[in-house]
C-alpha cells in the first residue's frame, strides 16, 4: 500500500489541498500586513519607492500610493475570496518585480531599505539588508508559485467551484473505466 | 440518491447534457467572479491613489500647537541654525531634521515637550538645522520655517509641520498652517517669503553645514556637541543627560 504510486498520489491529493490552505493564508497575510503598514503613510511610501531610482518621481509617487493597496487587494483575495490562481500569478508577478528591484539596489550600491513593510529609503552604509529581504522574496515567490500550481484549497469562497470541477473530473475518469 | 446501477442509453445521455449545463453554468459563475474581483481590486488600487492624492493635498489639520509666548523673531544667516532659547542657556542642543521625515515627526511627538520645558526653564537653547533631502517638500517646509522664525512664531510653526508631515508641503499648505497658527493674522512678510521661496539659499546652506557636521541622517541630536543615540533614547534618559549637560 505504502510503495504504491497510486496511493501516494492519493495521499498527496489529500494533503495538499491543506497545504495550499495554508500557503494562501500565509502569502495573503503577508500582503495584507505589508500593504497595512505602508498605506497609513504615503509620503513614507512615495519616498520608498523614490530611493530605488527606478521610475521618475511622477510614476514614483503614483507606485506610492497605489501598491499599497494593490498589496492589500490581491491579499485579501488569497485570503477571502481566493481566485487563488490568478491571485497567486499577481502575487508572484510582484514578488519577481520586488526582487529585481532591491537586487538592483544593491548591484548599484545604494544603501537603502526596501520599504517592504513601510519605513523604507536611505540607511547608513552599514545598515542595509538586501540578502535577508531577498530570500524573504523568494520565499514568498516560491508559496506563490505553489499556489499556482495547486490552487485547490479548504476555507475559499472559491473552493465550491473547483471541487466541482474536480468531482466531474474524477467522474470522468470513471465513466472511462467502466467503458 | 444515486444507487448506481447500469443506465440506460437515455439515462446516460441526459446525463451527460446535464453534465455539459452544469460545466457551462460554472464557467459562467467563475467568469462573473473573476470580473467582479477584477473590478474590485481595480476601484481599490483607483480609489486608494485618489485617497492618498487627497490626504497629500489637503489642508493641514489645526495641531495641537499651544501658542508660545511672544518669540523673539529670529534673523536668517547663511550656514547658522535657528536657535530657540536663551543665550545664557548653559546646554547647547543641535537637532538636525526634515520636515518630511517620519522619524523626525516621531522624534518630535516623543521628546518636543521635554525639550520645550527646558528651553522654557532657560536650561537649553535649541540650535535647529531644518534640512532638505528627501523632496521638495522638505525644502519648501524649511524656508517656510525659516520664514516663520522671522516672523516670530517658529517654534508653533514647526509643531505644526511635524504634525502634518504627511502634507507635501505646497505653498497653500504651507501658508494655510501659518493661518491657523496665527489666528488667521498671518503677516504679508510671510506669505511672499513662502511664495518667493526667499530663504531656499539658506536652506542649501544649512543643507551643507549638517553634511559639514557629518550628519548622515536625521533625526540627528548633539548635546552639547556629544552625539546622542535616538534609538535608544528614552524620555527620562534625555532628561538626564539634559541634567548632566547642566550640572
Amino acid at each position: 500500500m505504502t510503495s504504491s504510486p497510486t496511493a501516494r498520489r492519493g495521499r498527496f491529493a489529500r494533503v495538499s489541498p491543506w497545504i495550499s490552505t495554508v500557503v494562501r493564508v500565509l502569502l495573503g497575510g503577508v500582503l495584507l500586513a505589508a500593504g497595512g503598514l505602508k498605506v497609513i503613510d504615503p509620503q513614507s511610501s512615495v519616498l520608498a519607492v523614490r530611493a530605488y531610482q527606478l521610475v521618475p518621481d511622477p510614476i514614483a509617487t503614483l507606485i506610492g500610493w497605489g501598491l499599497p493597496f494593490a498589496e492589500i487587494a490581491i491579499g485579501l483575495l488569497l485570503v477571502v475570496v481566493a481566485l487563488t490562481r490568478i491571485a497567486a500569478i499577481a502575487a508572484a508577478v510582484m514578488m519577481v518585480v520586488f526582487i529585481v528591484s532591491v537586487s538592483s539596489a544593491a548591484a548599484r550600491g545604494l544603501s537603502i531599505d526596501c520599504g517592504c513593510f513601510g519605513g523604507g529609503g536611505q540607511v547608513a552604509a552599514g545598515q542595509t539588508a538586501y540578502g535577508a529581504e531577498i530570500a524573504r522574496d523568494i520565499g514568498l515567490l516560491l508559496m506563490a508559485v505553489w499556489l499556482v500550481w495547486r490552487p485547490q484549497s479548504r476555507y475559499a469562497l472559491e473552493h465550491d467551484l473547483e471541487r466541482d470541477d474536480h468531482s466531474d473530473s474524477d467522474t470522468t475518469d470513471l465513466q472511462e473505466d467502466r467503458t | 440518491m444515486s444507487t448506481r446501477r447500469p443506465t440506460s442509453s437515455r439515462a446516460a445521455r441526459d446525463r451527460a447534457r446535464e453534465a455539459r449545463e452544469q460545466a457551462a453554468q460554472r464557467r459562467r459563475e467563475r467568469r462573473t467572479l473573476i470580473v467582479v474581483a477584477a473590478a474590485l481590486v481595480l476601484v481599490l488600487v483607483g480609489g486608494g491613489i485618489l485617497l492618498q492624492a487627497w490626504r497629500t493635498s489637503r489642508s493641514p489639520s489645526a495641531a495641537a500647537v499651544a501658542p508660545s509666548a511672544a518669540v523673539t523673531p529670529i534673523a536668517i544667516s547663511n550656514g547658522r541654525p535657528l536657535v530657540f532659547g536663551s543665550a545664557d542657556a548653559p546646554v547647547t542642543i543641535r537637532l538636525y531634521e526634515d520636515f518630511h521625515c517620519p522619524h523626525c515627526a516621531d522624534f518630535e511627538e516623543t521628546y518636543a515637550s521635554t525639550l520645550d520645558a527646558a528651553v522654557a526653564a532657560g536650561t537649553v537653547s535649541i540650535h535647529f538645522y531644518p534640512m532638505a533631502f528627501i523632496d521638495q517638500g522638505s525644502a519648501a517646509a524649511a524656508n517656510a520655517m525659516a520664514c516663520a522664525s522671522e516672523a516670530g512664531f517658529g517654534p508653533a510653526y514647526s509643531t505644526g509641520l511635524f504634525a502634518n508631515h504627511t502634507l507635501q508641503w505646497s505653498t497653500a499648505q504651507l501658508i494655510s498652517l501659518a493661518d491657523q497658527i496665527t489666528g488667521g493674522a498671518t503677516p504679508a512678510g510671510f506669505t511672499a517669503c513662502v511664495q518667493q521661496g526667499s530663504h531656499l539659499p539658506w536652506v542649501q546652506s544649512i543643507n551643507a553645514a549638517a553634511d559639514q557636521a557629518g550628519v548622515q541622517q536625521t533625526p540627528t541630536m548633539f548635546i552639547d556637541d556629544r552625539p546622542v543615540d535616538i534609538t535608544t533614547l528614552t524620555v527620562d534618559s534625555l532628561k538626564q543627560k539634559i541634567a548632566d549637560a547642566a550640572a
